[in-house]
């Protein structure tokens, strides 16, 4: 039972008396904010995932043997997995070429890197394993990705794994007949490193030599191998100035004609083309949408304001002026809108935080989607809640603005019920 | 309270125009209630349409308190029907989404909205015998009991006058008595009435009555005393 009397009773009770219709209205400003709200979300998302893992390479150039651009088919971009992990790659070099790198202007840190092998171990992993040897001290590029900080430095006989190894931190690994402990697991990097076992050089340098680890058509992994170094530049430096003289100094060295920099393209290939792809294919989803629903709910709206031409008089004999008719006709779309706004945000939300939550968005996306700041995703919202109110506005100026010019006479005269 | 002078209101219809008003002149004076009495399509409503500023005539004036009403903008219009004229229509004219009580309290949306609205609406319900249905949605009420409502609706601002057009044409015999002898106890409570009928046997309630025909407007007449074949049918001019 309803004692009160005010515009918002109204509206409301207009509003109740076509349920049907209105829902599918409401459905409709749902389906358009949704859409957007959607677009942003996922994009957002995805390039939040991209920039992570790029602030967590933080590697500017790879310096790795020549060969290394042939056999990893390097066609001038290095991709997410060859920075994380460096693409395997049998060819090596001293590293003693750090001693280069570390001393060229502008580089602030660098850290190496030595591919062992590959090998098949169903019981951690349904795809290849491969097994790198890093520097826990100077390494800035695998264990920025850490799930959780490791309790200590890494020891000799601990690990620290992929996300897609099958093993939880402290419990054991065993290659070759080594035996290892866990003692860290990474993010999903969407890479190959999801795949691969990090362990110490020195840990990396014994298992190397063990019997049947490297194949003897390559040649033997000796102590002071490197598969390449990882350069980080200093803050503020160009990347391509000190990618030219990390190459000049090569050039110039013993090692000329045998080392090659990679310097880090920012157009991360492939999950940077992936996403380049969504912002385009959502501007015109959502383009397409709103220009499908916008005559759809102009529509409806003058429909609904012919319907009510009677009631519309009736108000303006009771001396309604223009621009109160003129504003509840515009306020139920508004209810309308902000209802499907709400509704079809909410439910998006809903409905991306669960999918998120079983990894279903990585999959679909091909990239590590990371959810982003609520602040972030209020925005997000408030910008979709925007859009449909906006487009409910304008989708009812017409019929608003013949209800309130409407003779009150005639409209009631000619619709008696 | 009115003064009606010369007023004429022509539509136009294909090739012809059609005289719906033609040069009436009337005067309704403060605590009248005033019949005008005419067959259907006489022009009456018309009439009634332009006394609340509903319809612009086309020629003469209409004062109501000293204003033209010719010379107001629309909104100064309707302003003024929200706080000075309560109509009555032919139809119940209820809005069929809302309850009784709520239909009472609409007009107070655009003028004297405060307060002191729902218990004054509670209080005219009552007056018209409508209490017990305050809450009930126009679907569930009879006929009678949707005048009553739309009168009490007429009310809740408090107007210095009330237009009824043709209030109790749907009803029957009890119900058209029940309902004049409603605006007969508002006439003596001091409301100014102007009221449309084609029912001559409600002249009784009158303090003054015109008879209406092809719009034409007759000053103290009793009963319809044109041809019966001329009655109502407006009257048609040019080309």
């Amino acid at each position: 039972m309803n004692k009160k009397m005010n515009y918002v009773t109204f509206i409301m009770a207009g509003i109740r008396n076509k349920p049907g219709r209105n829902l599918a209205t409401v459905f409709c400003f749902a389906f358009i904010a949704a859409n957007i709200f959607s677009g942003q979300f996922l994009l957002s998302g995805a390039v939040g995932g991209v920039e992570r893992g790029i602030s967590r390479m933080g590697a500017d150039h790879i310096v790795v043997p020549v060969q290394y651009l042939i056999t990893t088919g390097y066609t001038g971009g290095a991709s997410t997995g060859a920075i994380v992990s460096v693409n395997p790659s049998v060819f090596r070099v001293n590293k003693s070429i750090m001693d280069i790198t570390g001393n060229i202007s502008g580089v602030a840190e660098t850290s190496p890197q030595l591919y062992i092998l590959t090998l098949e171990l169903p019981e951690l992993s349904s795809s290849p394993v491969s097994i790198f040897g890093i520097d826990p001290d100077s390494d800035f590029t695998i264990q920025p990705w850490l799930q959780q900080p490791l309790n200590a430095p890494l020891k000799r006989g601990e690990v620290i794994i992929g996300k897609d190894i099958d093993r939880e931190v402290l419990s054991s690994i065993s290659v070759k007949n080594h035996t290892y402990t866990v003692a860290g697991r990474l993010d999903s990097t969407q890479s190959a490193a999801d795949t691969t076992i990090y362990m110490g050089m020195d840990d990396a340098y014994v298992l190397a030599a063990a019997e049947g680890v490297v194949s003897r058509t390559v040649s033997p992994i000796l102590p002071g191998d490197i598969s390449a170094v990882f350069v980080r530049d200093s803050p503020g430096e160009n990347p391509d100035t000190v990618g030219s003289r990390l190459r000049k100094a090569f050039s110039s060295s013993d090692s000329a004609g045998k080392i090659a920099v990679i310097n880090r393209h920012f157009t991360l290939t492939p999950v940077s083309h992936d996403i380049q792809d969504i912002p385009a294919l959502l501007l015109i989803i959502s383009a397409f949408v709103i220009l499908a629903a916008l005559p759809l709910i102009a529509l409806i709206a003058a429909m609904v304001a012919h319907e009510r031409q009677r009631e519309i008089g009736l108000l303006k004999a009771m001396g309604a002026q223009r621009k109160v008719v003129f504003f509840l006709v515009i306020a139920e779309s508004l209810v309308l809108a902000a209802t499907g706004g709400i509704a079809g945000v909410s439910v998006s939300l809903i409905a991306f935080s669960l999918a998120n939550m079983q990894g279903l968005l990585n999959s679909a996306l091909q990239v590590s989607f990371r959810m982003p700041a609520p602040a972030d995703i209020g925005q997000m919202a408030g910008l979709a809640l925007f859009a449909v109110i906006a487009i409910g506005s304008v989708s009812s100026l017409w019929p608003a603005y013949r209800s309130s010019t409407m003779n009150p006479y005639d409209a009631i005269r000619l619709n008696r019920g | 309270m009115i003064q009606v002078s010369g007023v004429t209101k022509a539509f136009s219809s294909k090739n012809s125009e059609v005289l719906a008003v033609d040069k009436a002149y009337m005067e309704v004076k403060k605590g009248e209630f005033v019949l005008i009495l005419g067959r259907s399509g006489s022009g009456k409503s018309t009439l009634l349409g332009m006394l609340a500023g509903l319809i612009h005539p086309s020629s003469g004036s209409i004062r109501f308190e000293g204003v033209d009403l010719s010379g107001l903008p629309e909104d100064k219009i309707a302003a003024l029907r929200a706080e000075k004229i309560g109509f009555v229509f032919q139809f119940s004219g209820l809005i069929p989404t809302i309850t009784a009580l709520e239909n009472v309290l609409l007009p107070t949306l655009f003028y004297h909205d405060g307060p002191g609205n729902r218990s004054r609406a509670a209080e005219l319900l009552k007056k018209v015998g409508m209490s017990e249905r305050e809450d009930a949605y126009p679907h569930t009420l009879s006929s009678g009991e949707m005048k009553r409502v739309a009168i009490a609706r007429a009310l809740i601002n408090n107007p210095s006058l009330l237009i009824a057009d043709e209030p109790t044409s749907d009803l029957d015999a009890d119900t058209e008595y029940e309902i004049m002898e409603l605006f007969g106890q508002l006439n003596r409570e001091g409301m100014t009435i102007v009221m449309v009928t084609h029912n001559p046997d409600l002249i009784s309630y009158a303090t003054r009555t015109y008879g209406m025909t092809r719009g034409k407007l007759v000053k103290n007449t009793a009963s319809f005393s044109d041809k019966e074949e001329d009655m109502g049918k407006p009257k048609i001019i040019g080309p």
